[in-house]
């Protein structure tokens, strides 16, 4: 039987990556490096303004503190959020920072869905499925 | 190093505006004290943050075990911050060296696109439901379910230190003796270019519906535990479906950011991850995991799993002590 993980040494055989992970691969990436940019503006806005959602150094003493995620919403703004939050609170540096964190993520749903086309394009219809199926399932939790 | 932020520009523009940003916001900080933090404190537990997380990083990455697994069990067991914020925030370490790394080993064709997609279902339906059950027990359990979660992570965690300490060295290239029919049926082998032996690998997974189930459990356990599972994803691809170690490693760091993506939301709209204290982490992991993705190509990944080892057998043991001491209410003196 021909033995199926081998290793062959031809430069010839060098493999050309697949062109539905490296479009995946490529709109994570730079959705996540966009995401960081704005992550990084918004933790400047944090510190260097008072222009704040939530008190930073309050945030940051509760939870050196040991303070449960309900008694630090609840001291800070009287109750636990329950939605996207952060997504009327984009001109504070608290919520510019989660928003950057919540783009990178949801990055990950466009990445999917562009691989998902080539596969479909490449006749790869099981996997395209799969990718599909992927990206609903995480968009489903993405709106709760 | 440097050849490498010649050779990648973003990462030379991500490092040089981080470091101005910290500067400017240890500088100009705006930030009032507390009585448990001065504004220096505050900045400084940011900056060390970010130092730490960005080596975090490179080792998971190569390790292709995801920064959670280091990070979770490190701040349950050395510090007071409450479990929840610990996991939400150990999903993000987890998750964004496994985002930002994609793109490196989908160019390289390192990662597997299609071992990706079939792992990826059962991890993420897993993550969901670990991430959902996490913030019900929490809300309904408070210490006692704190200290159940410290003394059962760190179970897992010895178990997973003698998953890779049994699995050797003889798993980088497996050779499966056969491929069942439905892993030929669904096609799953493919090549890469191995840069350390200069010569091509072919693989083809088996054990696909194996692999399947063992996934669920994985992302259970990766959403609950704020881990991310990426411990668990190399041993099942390399050990279970017979992917070789580096495709392992490289589709691990992937799937960690796929399943990771449907179980950090829960704890998103409910506030358990908070911007200020995430923020240096996510930064971190980026930095470091374009960092490690340009590494793992030229090195022996079983190095930096020795590493881990020693570091998941240690925390452990914190770990297990301190769930003893908030379930029998004694005192532990460890360190």
């Amino acid at each position: 039987m021909k033995k199926e993980n081998q290793q062959t040494n031809s430069e010839d055989d060098c493999p050309v990556a697949p062109i539905a992970g490296v479009v995946y691969g490529d709109i994570i990436y730079w959705g996540t490096i966009a995401g960081t940019f704005i992550v990084i503006a918004g933790s400047i806005m944090t510190f260097v303004t008072k222009n704040n959602y939530i008190d930073p150094n309050y945030l940051l003493s509760s939870i050196w503190e040991g303070r449960t995620v309900e008694e630090i919403w609840t001291g800070a703004v009287g109750a636990q959020p329950d939605g996207h939050w952060y997504l009327s609170q984009l001109g504070t540096g608290n919520g510019l920072t989660a928003g950057g964190i919540a783009l990178s993520i949801f990055s990950v749903i466009p990445g999917i869905l562009g691989a998902a086309f080539v596969l479909f394009r490449e006749k790869q219809v099981l996997f395209g499925s799969l990718a599909i199926v992927g990206a609903i399932i995480i968009l489903a939790a993405m709106i709760g | 190093m440097a050849a490498l932020l010649k050779r990648v520009p973003e990462l030379t523009l991500l490092v040089l505006v981080t470091i101005l940003a910290y500067v400017i916001m240890g500088t100009y900080s705006q930030v009032s004290g507390t009585e448990a933090l001065t504004p220096f404190a505050a900045w400084a537990i940011v900056a060390g943050s970010l130092v730490l997380s960005t080596i975090i990083a490179i080792v998971a990455v190569v390790g292709g075990v995801g920064g959670g697994v280091i990070f979770t069990p490190v701040m349950l067991g050395f510090t007071s911050v409450d479990t929840l914020l610990v996991r939400s925030t150990g999903l993000v370490v987890a998750m964004f060296s496994g985002l930002v790394s994609s793109g490196p080993f989908m160019r390289k064709g390192l990662a597997d696109i299609r071992i990706v997609f079939y792992c990826a279902i059962p991890i993420i339906i897993g993550a969901m439901a670990g991430s959902q059950v996490a913030i019900e027990l929490s809300e309904n359990m408070g210490e006692t379910g704190d200290a159940i979660v410290r003394l059962l992570l760190g179970g897992i965690l010895i178990f997973i230190a003698l998953m890779f300490i049994l699995g050797g060295s003889n798993t980088e290239y497996p050779q499966p003796k056969k491929i069942d029919k439905f892993s030929k049926k669904m096609n799953l082998k493919s090549r890469y270019w191995e840069e350390s032996l200069g010569k091509t690998v072919h693989y083809h997974a088996t054990r696909a519906i194996s692999g399947s189930i063992l996934f669920l459990l994985v992302g259970f356990t990766g959403g609950f535990f704020g881990l991310g599972g990426g411990w668990a994803v190399v041993p099942v691809l390399n050990l279970v479906m017979a992917v070789p170690l580096k495709v392992s490693a490289a589709s691990s760091g992937v799937l960690l950011a796929i399943g990771n993506a449907a179980a950090i939301w829960p704890y998103f709209v409910k506030g358990a991850l908070i911007a200020v204290f995430a923020a240096p982490w996510m930064i971190g992991q980026v930095i470091g995991g374009i960092l490690g993705a340009h590494i793992l190509a030229k090195v022996k990944a079983s190095f930096v799993r020795n590493i881990l080892i020693v570091l998941l057998l240690l925390t452990s043991i914190k770990l297990v002590a301190r769930g003893v001491e908030g379930l029998l209410g004694i005192d532990i003196p460890l360190l």
